[in-house]
């Protein structure tokens, strides 16, 4: 079967009807949970995760991704007519696109912003197709020393272009790790960390988890605070966009696709950062930089096409590598494991169906995207008119009994609960949460595959530093490492430079 | 790589205004709390963890460097938790980490946390419906201040919903409970 016939049995599943009206609810509810504040993908997905219990899982993964991309259209509106980024990935499209709708351009801004946000999904989505299945074949022919290696390549990454301090994210690193070595040791069947609780022998619940560190901390955060919400309201005659507009657009719409394939593969935040660079990339092409922050549209375009163009990528390593690159990814890992699939190199093999209608459906729920968008914005924005003391109870009812019906364990409520109050006091302290959450995951894998390539190669260590590929994996991470300690030292030592000259 | 503007991208402070919920006697709970001193007490219960990690990883077989054992992971990341731990407590000790204040306390936060840890106790013996319905019921009280009859109206009006969508609609088994099972639910 060829790769062409195995995309049109894709998009036989993707235009079932079942298909159909999953990708659409998902997109609905991701755009809904990317409009309102303290709602992102992340808790969008773990929320309908146990919807998809009974379903099939090529549908309950169309329906998981649909709320991911949803979510980043979804940010956009409120950016533009609001300014108030419904997740962090739009954060930047408030700059310029307010100041558009300011200027009474909020239909061009919406309509740039979704046509874009179609170009670099669409864009994504080819990559996807072409890079993953030449990917996984190349995976199944390595061995556990270099996955060793591409784990720890990822983790490392994480930290390098982390936002906060790196020592920080580290740290969370590890936690991550030593979190998820809770439970069963994979290998010798030992209980590790379990306190004599058999509910624990199983490890923590990923979803309990998730939800606790992402979805409550920030509901925790967002109760501190109050926006007022001012909407501006566009008529849905003035969404057609000037040809000025599309003359303006198109390259950044052009770029930023780019910018966005290739900061989807690299771990941690890659959605949001690309935002930001093709925001200052965009700034530095155009001939009219003074325009930007005054409503140009390429401050929207580019943004908005970016974090698009990373739902595409952010797939590759998961699907292919079975490594999940952003936290949302990581969700989508642990539904389809909850439905006895697992994501890694044999998954083209063994679920073929499961890849290629996903790859399906994003062509079609980013066509859904387009469509539901620029029509209803009105009543998304009416959304934000919702108090948030009334959207809390809601938002929290729903987790609980989303936590409790994954394994169908109280525990499950206590550790999200736990998790949550912890995840809040440490975001006000600046450490991120992604960083603990990934390395949560592949926590297993990392050990499972360490301890075996430690086996398989009678306990040498050069086993990890034995094939060209390891070789410019660890030259890489090496560097990584060198650098980050590098940075850390000197910012260390300037800090106290800093200090002892203010004295 | 120069940003220009993106030093304007609005943030979260922002878009915010002085909250009509959760103000007035609520708000005395608020306390300001030097980050540095924060940063350092945050560190040290990361390097407790760190130890308490470290110490039950001692008592699994570590098996040795060239095999290693079920110890032998964890016993390495807890380590590492603590040292890492123990730098940024040094740092922010020094002054490096955080300056100025960070607010903690606040009225409506731990509201929300003390009736989440509310809800594990009594999930089981009081049944989902009625465990979630008075949680929904005292969060619409005590932070959106409504009054008892709508908050207790929209209570009952979710429960219904819940049960509909998570029971009928999705065959989802929540537990009922011995006061719903008594009355033949």
């Amino acid at each position: 079967m060829t790769g062409f016939d195995q995309l049109l049995g894709g998009f036989a599943i993707a235009l079932s009807w079942k298909g159909l009206l999953y990708c659409f609810i998902g997109c609905l509810w991701g755009t809904i949970v990317g409009v309102l504040p303290g709602l992102g993908p992340l808790a969008g997905m773990t929320l309908l995760l146990p919807l998809t219990f009974g379903l099939d899982p090529a549908i309950g993964i169309i329906m998981l991704t649909g709320i991911f991309y949803g979510a980043m259209y979804g940010g956009s509106t409120t950016s533009i007519l609001v300014r108030i980024p419904g997740e962090a990935a739009s954060v930047v499209t408030c700059i310029d696109g307010y100041e558009m709708a300011r200027q009474g351009r909020a239909g061009p801004a919406l309509m740039i912003a979704a046509v874009g946000s179609f170009i670099g999904g669409t864009v994504s989505i080819v990559g996807l197709m072409l890079i993953a299945p030449p990917l996984a074949k190349v995976m199944i022919a390595i061995g556990p020393s270099v996955e060793v290696v591409l784990i720890l390549l990822a983790l490392s990454v994480i930290s390098v272009v982390s936002a906060g301090s790196r020592v920080k994210t580290v740290l969370m690193v590890a936690l991550g790790l030593l979190l998820g070595s809770i439970g069963l040791d994979n290998l010798t069947g030992v209980a590790r960390f379990t306190f004599g609780y058999t509910s624990m022998a199983g490890g923590l619940s990923f979803t309990s988890l998730a939800i606790g560190l992402f979805g409550i901390s920030e509901i925790l955060i967002n109760l501190e605070k109050t926006e007022t919400i001012k909407a501006i309201r566009p008529k849905f005659k003035d969404l057609m966009p000037r040809s000025k507009d599309l003359r303006d657009s198109a390259p950044a719409i052009g770029r930023a696709s780019a910018i966005g394939f290739i900061f989807g593969v690299i771990p941690g935040v890659s959605h949001v950062v690309s935002t930001f660079v093709s925001y200052a990339v965009e700034k530095r092409f155009s001939a009219h930089p003074e325009e930007f922050g005054h409503g140009a549209i390429a401050g929207v375009a580019g943004p908005e096409t970016a974090n698009n163009a990373v739902t595409g990528t952010a797939m590759i390593p998961l699907l292919a590598l079975g490594i999940p690159s952003i936290p949302a990814t990581a969700i989508l890992l642990s539904a389809l494991t909850i439905h006895g699939v697992q994501p890694g190199p044999l998954l083209l093999t063994d679920h073929p169906e499961v890849f290629w209608s996903l790859v399906a459906s994003m062509y079609i729920g980013n066509v859904i995207l387009l469509i539901l968008n620029l029509p209803l914005v009105g009543i998304f924005v009416n959304l934000l008119r919702i108090p948030y003391a009334w959207l809390v109870p809601i938002i929290l009812i729903i987790s609980i009994i989303g936590v409790y019906s994954v394994n169908f364990s109280v525990a499950d409520i206590w550790i999200m609960a736990i998790s949550g109050g912890v995840g809040y006091i440490l975001r006000k302290f600046g450490y991120e949460m992604a960083g603990l959450l990934l390395a949560f995951v592949l926590g297993d894998r990392l050990e499972a595959s360490f301890r075996l390539a430690l086996t398989m190669s009678g306990g040498s260590y050069a086993t990890f530093a034995d094939h060209a590929s390891i070789i410019v994996l660890a030259s890489v991470l090496g560097l990584l490492f060198a650098v980050q300690a590098l940075a850390w030292l000197f910012g260390y030592r300037k800090s106290v430079a800093d200090e002892t000259e203010g004295a | 790589m120069d940003l220009g503007v993106l030093d304007r991208i609005p943030m979260r402070s922002d878009f915010e205004t002085p909250s009509g919920v959760g103000t007035g006697a609520g708000q005395s709970l608020l306390r300001a709390v030097s980050a540095r001193r924060g940063g350092i007490c945050v560190a040290g219960a990361l390097a407790a963890t760190g130890l308490l990690f470290a110490w039950q990883a001692s008592l699994i077989d570590f098996g040795d460097f060239a095999l290693p054992g079920p110890g032998f992971f964890p016993l390495a990341l807890a380590v590492s938790v603590v040292l890492l731990s123990v730098v940024i407590g040094v740092e922010d000790w020094l002054g490096a980490g955080h300056q100025g204040t960070i607010e903690l306390g606040h009225r409506d936060v731990l509201i929300v946390l003390a009736a989440l840890l509310a809800v594990p106790p009594l999930f089981e013996p009081l049944g989902a419906y009625l465990t979630l319905g008075l949680f929904g019921a005292t969060l619409l009280v005590l932070i959106a201040r409504c009054s008892l009859l709508v908050a207790g109206l929209s209570a009952i009006i979710a429960m219904v919903a819940c049960w509909y969508f998570f029971q009928v609609a999705l065959g989802l088994q929540l537990p009922i409970g011995a006061i719903l099972d008594g009355l033949g639910m």
